[in-house]
């Protein structure tokens, strides 16, 4: 249970994820489920794609037909709420994570995949590691999973 | 618990044990125990044993937490050494 | 006697906004700062802030600290800063009083904003005074300020945010968090660090707190347990954890004494810390043209205490006769902010807590 370990349901899980025929393409997961005062995800969107509006208490919501996963907002959020997936084929999801933990992973390197309860899911594929001055030491990386984790992996914990 | 090995006050050494034979004792105001046992008269004032004794006295009196009265903030806040304040005396005649 | 229209006591981010309002329009003040260095707690925040922009979200807040440094150097001619001083004296008559380097100084000013802050709570259990047993805030202080790791395997207690970040910031140095903490049934911060948090594997434990300490010359292992909805420790419950440091995070209260010293009329308010002064819908207290700004009115988050800072900075100078040009506009805008910073599910117990203090 969010409330008492930190873990959001299922239910709440899905509720983040687009319809199937826009995953496709990347686009960004806001997993920031309670009304906090906060709206940097939206003012940094540069598609206008993260509504939040005057209120900034407001939960934010995506807007899949302009979200194009660029990855902006990730590294942009304050909480570390959001990431932005990708279904590519039947084998694999391609998912762009924040990560502010040393070392970072180097591209090419294999990396456990971790669930939301913190649990060694899968292995995954490091595709590519960003971190421009922009993005302010939180750095952006570019991982493939295999496919079934798609709702399960949320984040990279030490390389194999 | 053992209550002697729980620290109330850290300026000036004075554990629980103390705090609850006091209470027994009748000292059941602030100042009181403040007084005898000179908590809240050390190097941060009150701002640490200030409130683990207002919740220890709404406990043993019976009393919600905000009607429990806290201590009379007076100056100097911190030391000041008498030469000092002889010195500003000095400097302004 | 020094004289100086304003005096500002704390040189965080409620005092540098403050200043930097009041200078805009067109007041000289004095900032007066404990530490060594202006910028209060924000020097230590190595996490990115929220709120909006215009209270530098998404910015660090140890890089939020250099935008409101920067901001009152700019008006170095109109703000004088004394830092490494203590105010030890606070009179009805407007005079303060201060010990710097053994000097003691007198200032007479028209105005005083005390923006103070807020200190760490403590918890009373067995053997709390071991060496390795620290308050949250100076964990961060020792390892983001001093780079010294606090230990290797630490356990918080508390899961409000400030627990929930330093825990995260204990991860990202390299120490082991063993669990954390937290006496209620629910998790107290933003879930979204709480999240966070359990992705890196550490398990928060609610209903859980610290029973007793055990070591001998310093800490060395703890024994925390289950509490029932009374908050009694369940008998059987216990578990003895090797640790080598305790964080505790379990609130801040306001730092009010300089008000109780003046006589300002003060509250007890749970919601808001404990004891802070009465105020009106300028942060005037019941003495005038002295003004409150940030947690020492209630403890919340530094993005408030910002815009509490400018407000107070704005409206004590049109008090003492400098209005600001763009007056009108601004003090609608802070107050936006404000409300809007506290408008949410979050900021209920903030509402409560500040309507029980005005005046």
């Amino acid at each position: 249970m969010l409330n008492t370990n930190g873990v959001p349901d299922k239910k709440q899980i899905f509720s983040r994820f687009p319809d199937k025929k826009y995953i496709l393409k990347p686009k960004a997961i806001t997993e920031c489920y309670e009304e906090i005062p906060c709206n940097p995800c939206s003012t940094s969107c540069p598609f206008d794609a993260i509504y939040i509006g005057e209120d900034i208490n407001t939960a934010p919501i995506v807007d899949f037909e302009k979200c194009t996963g660029c990855g902006i907002c990730v590294y942009n959020c304050p909480g570390l709420a959001i990431f932005i997936v990708q279904e590519l084929d039947n084998e694999n999801a391609r998912f762009k994570i924040p990560y502010e933990l040393i070392p970072l992973p180097i591209k090419g390197e294999t990396w456990s995949g971790v669930n939301r309860a913190g649990e060694v899911i899968t292995k995954v594929l490091i595709e590519k590691v960003s971190l421009t001055e922009k993005q302010d030491k939180t750095a952006l990386i570019q991982v493939l999973v295999p496919i079934e984790f798609i709702n399960d992996f949320i984040t990279i914990r030490s390389k194999l | 618990m053992n209550k002697k090995d729980v620290i109330i006050c850290r300026c000036e050494d004075v554990t629980l044990e103390e705090l609850h034979n006091l209470m027994k004792e009748g000292y059941t105001s602030f100042e009181e125990i403040k007084r005898i046992l000179r908590v809240g008269m050390g190097s941060c004032q009150g701002n640490t044993c200030g409130q683990l004794i207002q919740r220890e006295l709404a406990n043993f009196t019976n009393t919600p937490i905000n009607k429990v009265v806290t201590h009379k903030v007076r100056p100097l806040f911190a030391g000041v050494k008498l030469k000092s304040i002889v010195k500003a005396l000095d400097d302004e005649s | 006697m020094k004289k100086i229209d304003l005096v500002i006591i704390g040189g965080g981010p409620a005092g540098l906004s403050a200043a930097k309002m009041a200078a805009e329009s067109g007041l000289s003040s004095l900032i007066i700062e404990r530490n060594f260095k202006i910028g209060g707690q924000l020097v230590k925040q190595t996490h990115m802030f929220f709120g909006s922009e215009k209270q530098y979200a998404k910015t660090r807040g140890i890089d939020i600290a250099k935008i409101l440094v920067n901001d009152v150097l700019k008006y170095s001619d109109m703000i004088e800063i004394m830092t490494g001083t203590t105010v030890v004296g606070l009179y009805k008559d407007k005079v303060v009083t201060l010990l710097k380097d053994e000097k003691y100084i007198k200032v007479k000013t028209k105005a005083i904003i005390i923006a103070t802050g807020a200190s760490e709570k403590v918890l009373a259990f067995e053997k709390n005074d071991l060496p390795g047993i620290y308050g949250a805030g100076a964990v961060q202080t020792l390892m983001n300020v001093h780079g010294v790791l606090p230990g290797h395997n630490v356990v918080m207690v508390g899961s409000g945010n400030i627990g929930l970040i330093v825990s995260y910031q204990l991860i990202q140095a390299g120490v082991n968090v063993l669990c954390v903490l937290e006496a209620s049934s629910e998790i107290g911060g933003y879930k979204v660090h709480a999240s966070k948090l359990k992705r890196l594997g550490v398990d928060i434990k609610t209903s859980h707190s610290i029973k007793k300490a055990i070591g001998k010359d310093y800490l060395e292992r703890i024994i925390i347990g289950k509490l029932d909805d009374k908050w009694e420790f369940i008998e059987g419950s216990e578990e003895e954890l090797i640790v080598d440091a305790l964080c505790i995070s379990v609130g801040l209260s306001p730092l009010s004494n300089l008000l109780s010293m003046i006589g300002t009329e003060m509250k007890y308010v749970s919601y808001l810390g404990g004891l802070v002064p009465l105020i009106d819908e300028n942060y005037e207290t019941s003495i005038e043209n002295v003004f409150v700004a940030g947690d020492v009115c209630g403890v919340e988050e530094a993005s408030s205490a910002i815009v509490e800072g400018y407000l107070t900075g704005l409206v004590v100078a049109k008090k003492l006769g400098y209005i600001h040009p763009n007056y009108d506009k601004l003090y609608l805008d802070f107050k936006a902010q404000l409300h809007n910073l506290r408008s949410g599910p979050f900021g209920e117990k903030l509402r409560r807590g500040l309507e029980e203090i005005m005046r």
